[in-house]
């Protein structure tokens, strides 16, 4: 797929910067696709405000991907390649922030896979493409390896099933560490370590930039996306052959597509539903994690895995690759009716802490700066359901993507991209002038800082810092605003420059952050929002003026 | 780096503790000080609390018998500072520390520096605990859950409530300053929950802000989960209570902003976060100090001043 490659940069590793410098902080090839957010008037620029679907053009849609996560971004920027018009619309307010936000972000070598699966074989071709995808993409990622600790003599029996299924998935380099071997590498493991597993190939990946890095591509591209418009249904054609279908939105409107793919993750049951999908269940599950503070990263030097049950993988201490501490996640079941119920449990925190201090010595005492949970999208008929023609012709249900998913994100793609040339006829011609990489002019990423790299034409705002605990430059947050997918809510801005992901978790930052959005954006600062419309950073309303009450 | 500039004494951190850094070490004729302050303007905390929302004195001094509020009082500091001669560096953060080659790097307007010094005040402050680091308080991450800065921030520079039904957790004086400085512009009269028994604010204290606010007190909650889609709707204790709210203001419990000093490898004890201290306010390493709040726990600005000057003798006298 090597065509318009500008660039050969290295792997980018959030400990070094990149030697080549360009102008920061803009898009130099030209963005083919549009970009809407179904919001209430004076909430984004109106420029951006989605009003009717023919703001999106008469033509019908080749493609419709309804969800935004990881899978459907992966999915939308391999389809972008192509000449074909396609649509990723999503219910939130920004890309991969439903399931994919809250992962653990490892980029899996996929050794305890179960071989000859299907998400096997997905890793396994993922495992050797990534290291050129994270380049093409500017994703970070830092192989650290993982080691998997036994703590128990039938865990330390284990070890030796474990190896064999690793080998059995071609993760060759695997093999089974001695306690002492162990000591040497991690000073700060258990005193109850057997024995583990070392797995060198398992990195550190940026949980959010790989949805980010994928949705600006396809926009580039040409994908159009729609963000923050719920689907509320299908309204199938009837024509035989290749009928014309329309997705209805939660707010009425219609938006026609010859094909559909599901990819809407914990919201595909009830989206499959609408169109007569094939049986399967969804079983929300969800993961609490513990963030500990950038002090606590010494501590560990792999990331730590436990053995894994057959509920669940268990829960791991692993740096970030933003230089943090992590411990998570826990496994609880959800009620299906509220699959959205990502809040965390004081119990959950307990039981994190607690299987984290089975592995690490010391975890407790470390300063925790933030918690938060994800649910997995975990469904009963097994890992990676996929199904063609599902309930009608044109429609792709992909569901039951797991921990997996961000690491197979891309290999899934294109196995999606095979089968539905096979199964429901789809005709590709290569798009001659799309990009397959983010130039090197995009904007830099928090672990590209301009200051830093102490680049000739790095504007001055480079240097004033308006989030003190991870140094996020005022020109860092303006960059961030004007990037492809542009980011209005805080979380989405967040997610891209680290601002308000620090230590003080906003203490300092969240008013003088807002002014400056604000004050880039045009948008009121009561208007302001976390995660979209409905999550305002102020009350309503201005407060009683003092004038008023001393009066 | 090779455009390193050297000066005597550091000071990092312009609140008053650095102020009274800079005044005592002025006054004992040390030179040349350099101050670092990573906001726009020297004053510190109490310069976020001005005397107009409300008229409610949300930070005060009593000095000779007279109420200052933050503002006014920062002022007066900023003032004795200008009279002092020393290098004020705005907009600017220590980034990196070398203890023992007495090296910070820096990062201000113009990008990094690095500077080298023979003595460091440390004088960087404190801020709140976050809802995790409480770790009784859990639940949905929604926007509206904030800090008592929060609501300053907002009130005094934008006329905007963090929230028109405040659930505040926490009930030391800055709760109860906060809520009064909430009711005075129009919120509802607040829900106080902590797992105290009785509030942490003294009787005198929560008699003066009687005047604003009379919270709807709720102690000995074991832990607290927030709720709510986007917005929080309410809170809910384990023991099954619940509290309608619109947002939620956390308070009090002061963290030290020690963690430069940690990840430079000086002794700090965990998980508190507390310097390790030695005679005269110094650090483990030899040339280093710390004054202020960022020796931990709630001093007001004239303790923390008057700490500043203290210092400022233990410098010199190393010096």
């Amino acid at each position: 797929m090597a065509k318009r490659s500008e660039l050969a940069a290295p792997l980018v590793l959030w400990v070094d910067g990149c030697p080549e410098m360009t102008q920061f902080g803009t898009w130099q090839p030209k963005i083919r696709g549009r970009l809407y957010y179904n919001w209430p008037r004076g909430t984004c620029e109106e420029a951006l405000r989605f009003t009717g679907s023919e703001q999106l053009g008469l033509e019908p849609y080749d493609l419709v991907i309804i969800g935004a996560g990881v899978v459907g971004c992966g999915l939308a920027y391999q389809l972008s390649q192509y000449e074909l018009r396609v649509l990723l619309v999503d219910r939130l307010h920004d890309v991969g922030e439903g399931t994919s936000k809250a992962n653990s972000a490892i980029i899996h070598t996929g050794y305890d896979a179960k071989p000859g699966s299907l998400e096997s074989e997905l890793l396994q071709e993922a495992r050797a493409a990534w290291p050129d995808l994270a380049a093409r993409l500017k994703i970070p990622v830092d192989p650290i390896g993982g080691i998997m600790l036994a703590v128990t003599d039938e865990q330390e029996r284990q070890l030796v099933a474990a190896e064999k299924n690793a080998h059995a998935n071609h993760a060759t380099d695997v093999r089974i560490l001695s306690a002492a071997e162990i000591r040497e590498r991690e000073p700060n493991a258990s005193p109850n370590v057997r024995g583990g597993l070392l797995v060198p190939g398992e990195s550190l990946g940026d949980p959010f930039m790989a949805s980010i890095a994928y949705a600006e591509v396809a926009l580039a591209n040409g994908v159009d996306i729609l963000l923050g418009t719920g689907i509320a249904g299908v309204e199938l054609g009837q024509a035989p052959g290749a009928p014309l279908h329309h997705l209805v939105t939660d707010d009425g409107h219609r938006l026609p597509a010859r094909r559909i793919i599901n990819a809407a993750g914990l919201g595909s049951r009830r989206l499959a539903d609408g169109y007569g999908g094939g049986a399967f269940d969804i079983n929300p599950r969800r993961g609490q994690f513990v963030l500990f503070d950038k002090c606590a990263r010494s501590l560990v030097r792999h990331m730590l895995l436990p053995m894994p049950s057959a509920h669940t993988k268990g829960v791991l201490v692993s740096p970030t690759i933003f230089g943090n501490l992590l411990a998570g996640p826990t496994a609880e079941d959800l009620p299906l009716d509220d699959p959205e119920a990502t809040h965390t449990t004081v119990e959950g925190i307990r039981r994190v802490m607690e299987g984290g201090s089975r592995l690490v010595d010391g975890l407790a005492q470390q300063p925790v700066i933030a918690t938060y949970a994800g649910a997995r999208c975990a469904c009963s008929q097994g890992s990676y359901v996929i199904r063609y023609n599902d309930g009608a012709p044109g429609v792709v249900t992909v569901t039951g993507v797991r921990s997996t998913g961000l690491t197979t994100s891309n290999s899934l793609a294109r196995h999606l991209v095979d089968g539905m040339q096979k199964e429901l006829g789809l005709e590709l011609s290569s798009d001659t002038v799309a990009l397959d990489a983010r130039p090197e002019s995009a904007w830099p990423g928090w672990w590209r800082r301009p200051f830093e790299d102490g680049a000739p034409d790095a504007r001055a705002d480079h240097g004033c810092a308006v989030c003190f605990c991870e140094v996020i430059s005022e020109g860092e947050i303006r960059d961030a605003l004007d990037s492809p997918i542009r980011p209005r809510t805080m979380d989405a801005l967040k997610r891209r420059t680290r601002a308000l992901m620090g230590r003080c978790q906003g203490f300092d930052c969240q008013v003088p952050l807002a002014e400056l959005v604000s004050g880039h954006t045009g948008i009121g600062i009561e208007q302001l929002t976390n995660n979209g419309p409905g999550s305002e950073l102020v009350a309503p309303g201005q407060a009683v003026c003092p004038e008023e009450v001393s009066a | 780096m090779s455009n390193e500039v050297h000066f005597k004494v550091a000071i990092i951190g312009g609140g008053p503790a650095g102020i009274g850094a800079a005044v005592g070490l002025a006054k004992r004729g040390v030179g040349p000080v350099i101050l670092i302050e990573r906001r726009g303007e020297v004053g510190g905390t109490p310069m976020g609390y001005r005397k107009k929302p409300g008229g409610v004195p949300t930070f005060i001094e009593w000095t000779r018998g007279r109420v200052v509020f933050g503002e006014e009082l920062a002022g007066r500091l900023t003032k004795r500072l200008a009279q002092t001669g020393t290098t004020i560096r705005l907009s600017t953060q220590a980034t990196k520390i070398y203890p023992a080659e007495k090296r910070l790097t820096l990062l201000g307007p113009e990008g990094l520096e690095d500077i080298v010094v023979d003595a460091v005040v440390l004088a960087a402050g404190a801020r709140e605990q976050t809802p995790a680091e409480k770790g009784w308080l859990a639940g949905a991450r929604t926007a509206r859950v904030g800090f008592t800065r929060h609501v300053t921030g907002w009130l005094d520079r934008h006329g905007l409530l963090p929230a028109r039904k405040p659930i505040v957790v926490g009930s030391d004086l800055i709760a109860y300053s906060a809520a009064a400085k909430l009711c005075a512009l129009g919120s509802d009269e607040p829900v106080m929950i902590d797992r105290r028994r009785s509030p942490e604010a003294s009787f005198f204290e929560r008699l003066f802000f009687r005047r604003w606010t009379r919270p709807d007190w709720s102690g000995g909650v074991s832990t607290v989960e927030i709720k709510g889609h986007g917005s929080p709707t309410h809170v809910e204790s384990s023991n099954g209570r619940e509290w309608q709210g619109d947002g939620v203001i956390i308070c009090g419990q002061l963290v030290p902003n020690t963690e430069l000093a940690l990840m430079a490898g000086m002794a700090v004890d965990l998980p508190s976060r507390q310097l390790q201290l030695a005679r005269g306010q110094a650090l483990s390493q030899p040339g280093w100090f710390a004054a202020g709040n960022v020796l931990g726990g709630f001093h007001g600005a004239q303790w923390c001043y008057f700490n500043g000057c203290r210092v400022a003798r233990s410098v010199a006298r190393f010096l």
